[in-house]
Order: C-alpha cells, then structure tokens, then sequence
C-alpha cells in the first residue's frame, strides 16, 4: 500500500512542478515542490500556505478479485492569505488559482506504480489510479482561504507487498 | 465429455489451484439458480385428486457476473465462438476479428507445458508480458478444432492456416525469456506442446454478437463457510444462453460517477446427463460437507 501513496505523491509533485514551477515549499533546508505529505513530515502547529498538504484517511480492501484492490482516501488541504503586495486582497483568486492547479494535477487519473524504497525507484507491473476529486467547500478563518479535496486511490497489491 | 466432480473424493480440493482438468475461473457474484423443471400431477379419483406427480421436463438455469476479465471468463459468459486477436504481420489488411497474423514459430524439442524452447531469434521476438497461443496449423478440416477444449466447429473449409490458433483455449502468458525460449507464468491448459502445434504472440481477444457455435462447459461452484463447510453445485454440461452483457458498478459507492468496475454477466441452461448409479437423467448435483465437528 505504501507503493501506491508513494506513487501518488510522486506523481502529484512531478505535475505540479510542471503546471507551476514556481509553487514551491522550503522545507528542511531545501526548496521543493509545494506539495507534501502530512504524515511524512514533522507535526505542524499551523498549516503551510499556499501549499497542497496530502493527508491519508480511509482504506477499504476488496479481496474477492485475481489480484488484491486496495483503495485508499486521500484528502488534499490546502490554504492561502494571498499576498502581502496586494494585502491579502487577492487570496480569493490565489484559491481559484490552486483550485485549478489541483484539477490539472490529478489529470490523468492514473500514475505507475513504483517502489521508492529501491534507488532508483523502480517499476512494479500495475498502475496506481484515482477517482475524480470530490471538492470541498471555502472554510474562512479570519484572513485565510482553505478547502480540500478528497480522492480514492486505488491500487492491486502486487507480489512481495 | 463432461468432466466429473467427485465430493466424497475431491471435495476438499484446493480452489486456487484445484485438479486438472478443472481451472479456476476466480470469484462471481450474483449467483442465482433459476429451476425450470416442470411437474405434473397424476389425477385419480372423482373429483380428481393427486395420485402422485410426474416430472414433465427438465430444465435450470444459472446466472452470475464474473469481477474478473480473463480469457475463459470472456469465453464463458458469451453465448458465441471466442477468439484470440493474433498480432498482425507487417501491412496486414485490417479485419474485424484480427488482422493476417505474423507467421508463427515453431516449438523446439524439450518444450514442456510451462518453458516453451525456441531458436534464439524465435525467442527474442517475444518480452516478458506477451500472451502466446499454441496450436497446430489449419489444414482445411471440418468439424471441430482448437485443443485441449475445441474453440470452434468447422462447417466448410477455410483458408487461414493461423484460424486454430485464433480460436484455441492453449493460451499462457509469459513471464521470462532467454535465448533458449519462453517461460510461462502458467502451464499451458494442453500441457506439453503436441507434435505439429505452433506458437503465435496475441494482443486480446475478441468475440462476435451473433454466430452459431456453442461453446459447453462443465461447471462447479463453490460455497464455503466461515467454519469449514462447503457447499458444491456441480453442473456437468453448462451452456450460455445470453449473448455477451456487461454490468457497470461503481468502485466506491459513495461516489457514483467515479471509477467503475466492469462486471461480466452470464447466463446459462444446464443441459442433462444420465447418472451411471440409477440411470436418472439430471441436471445438476448440490452436495453438502459440513464443517468439522458440526453436528449433522
């Protein structure tokens, strides 16, 4: 299963370097992507903005079929003020702008799968793949824009794993 | 021939991997058992009352949906002939049911039914990943062709030396390639290559709305307890009696419009056979073992 949410991921933040090169995070000393995975990283007290926040939630596995399917629920969070140049009077397009940011990363709906744990990460035989978001609604606290977007991924469970 | 299910011997067969030649076609749902047997009574008396019933005509019926999509579950739950889609050779004119396909090669001495050998270069035009199918050339019979199950019946004599193994079950995938041959991730349902037989690389399969042929299977469905128990519905002859249908369900119910899955439905007659041990003619046997200890 770690597979797949690695794959997932990696596939996110492979796109969204792409669709917007300068969404970025730093993060340990390194600029990265903006996106991240809440459970990989050191708990926060606040949320960072203006950046995807990957949160795992549900699991549901169907053993009825050749190959296990596993299905996991990811929630995507994320948050922004605007910016400090226009006085935060701008966080309503900042959001649209994720917003979209969101919709082309998860297009196509399906990643490979790869095993991160090898270097380099190498290739398994199936694909990871994923519903359409189910958008949540804005959530306003004081200055700040948030929603998130829940996704099922889906996955077989490949031999050795 | 049907192929006989013993409970009293086989019963605690493995259903991964049971007894050849039965092949496991994986989980269904839905199974529905539909009896079609009529009776009639016999009446005596004034006014007429029921003496004792008499079994006017036999007849049952099965339906399910397969979860799985593989080459018998498509080719059990059609009502028509199944086909392999041979890869095309080079400016193949396109066809419905496949293109002209690549010429076929030729097994080598010390095949078996899971390491095909083959000449280096025969070898090295197949990858990890290819399905292979493996049966002799059509040299103008009739009747019906394609082993170890036949795949079609022949009315008139046709022209294509590669139609046995567009129609032949005798299909595997591989999993390994050296420059001696292939090894399969199964053995081939005809075992050892046979004399003559040819092997061809497929790319799907395919199967028409229409046609004559009817394929017929010998069919065991199993339901087994959280204890133990089994429960067996052995139908010796089965043939589907619906064409191709298929059932879209969603993945996540929650979430209608997301990804589905899509089921394969099937519906068949169970045709008779006659019982050796009294000569009854019947259409299906349901046998019961119970979980260990479970008084009876």
């Amino acid at each position: 299963m770690q597979n797949a949410k690695d794959s997932f991921y990696m596939a996110l933040r492979t796109r969204l370097a792409t669709i917007n090169p300068e969404r970025t995070v730093l993060l340990r000393g390194t600029v990265r992507p903006g996106i991240l995975v809440e459970e990989a990283e050191a708990p926060f007290s606040q949320p960072p903005s203006d950046v995807f926040i990957l949160r795992w939630l549900g699991l549901a596995v169907d053993m009825d079929l050749g190959s296990t399917m596993v299905a996991e629920e990811c929630e995507i969070a994320y948050q922004t003020c605007g910016t400090q140049s226009y006085g935060g009077l701008d966080r309503g397009w900042a959001l649209s702008e994720m917003d979209e940011e969101l919709v082309a990363m998860l297009k196509p709906f399906y990643a490979p799968k790869l095993n991160y744990t090898a270097t380099p990460p190498a290739a398994m035989l199936t694909q990871v793949f994923w519903d359409e978001p189910a958008l949540g609604p804005i959530v306003v606290q004081r200055d700040r824009l948030n929603r998130s977007a829940k996704v099922m991924v889906y996955s077989y469970q490949e031999q050795g794993e | 021939m049907p192929v006989l299910f013993d409970p009293a011997e086989q019963g605690k067969l493995s259903l991964d991997t049971p007894q050849a030649p039965w092949i496991d076609v994986g989980w269904i749902q839905g199974f529905t058992r539909k009896p079609g047997s009529k009776t009639s009574p016999v009446l005596t008396g004034i006014p007429a009352g029921t003496l004792e019933q008499v079994r006017e005509t036999l007849e049952a019926q099965v339906s399910f949906q397969f979860l799985n999509w593989t080459k018998l579950t498509m080719a059990l739950a059609t009502g028509s002939q199944h086909m392999n889609l041979l890869v095309p050779a080079s400016s193949a004119a396109a066809a419905a049911d496949g293109a002209q396909a690549a010429p076929a090669v030729i097994p080598q001495s010390g095949s078996s039914a899971i390491f095909i050998a083959l000449a280096a270069t025969d070898a090295a035009t197949f990858a990890p990943g290819s399905i292979i199918a493996l049966d002799a050339d059509y040299t103008g019979q009739t009747g019906f062709v394609g082993a170890p199950v036949a795949g079609a019946y022949v009315r008139q004599a046709l022209t294509d030396v590669d139609y046995i193994r567009r129609v032949t079950f005798n299909v595997g995938l591989v999993s390994q390639v050296n420059s001696t041959g292939i090894t399969l991730a199964e053995p081939l349902p005809g075992g050892i290559p046979a004399a003559g037989a040819k092997l061809q690389a497929v790319t799907g399969f395919v199967d028409r709305e229409g046609g004559s042929f009817y394929q017929e299977w010998s069919a065991l469905f199993v339901m087994q307890g959280s204890q133990g128990e089994r429960i067996f519905f052995y139908y010796p002859r089965l043939q589907a009696m619906a064409s191709a249908e298929e059932e879209v369900v969603p993945l996540d119910d929650k979430h209608e419009a997301g990804q589905s899955r899509v089921l394969l439905k099937g519906k068949f007659l169970a045709l008779p056979v006659t019982d050796p041990l009294d000569g009854e003619r019947v259409l299906c046997y349901r046998s019961f073992l119970p979980a260990p200890m479970a008084l009876v």
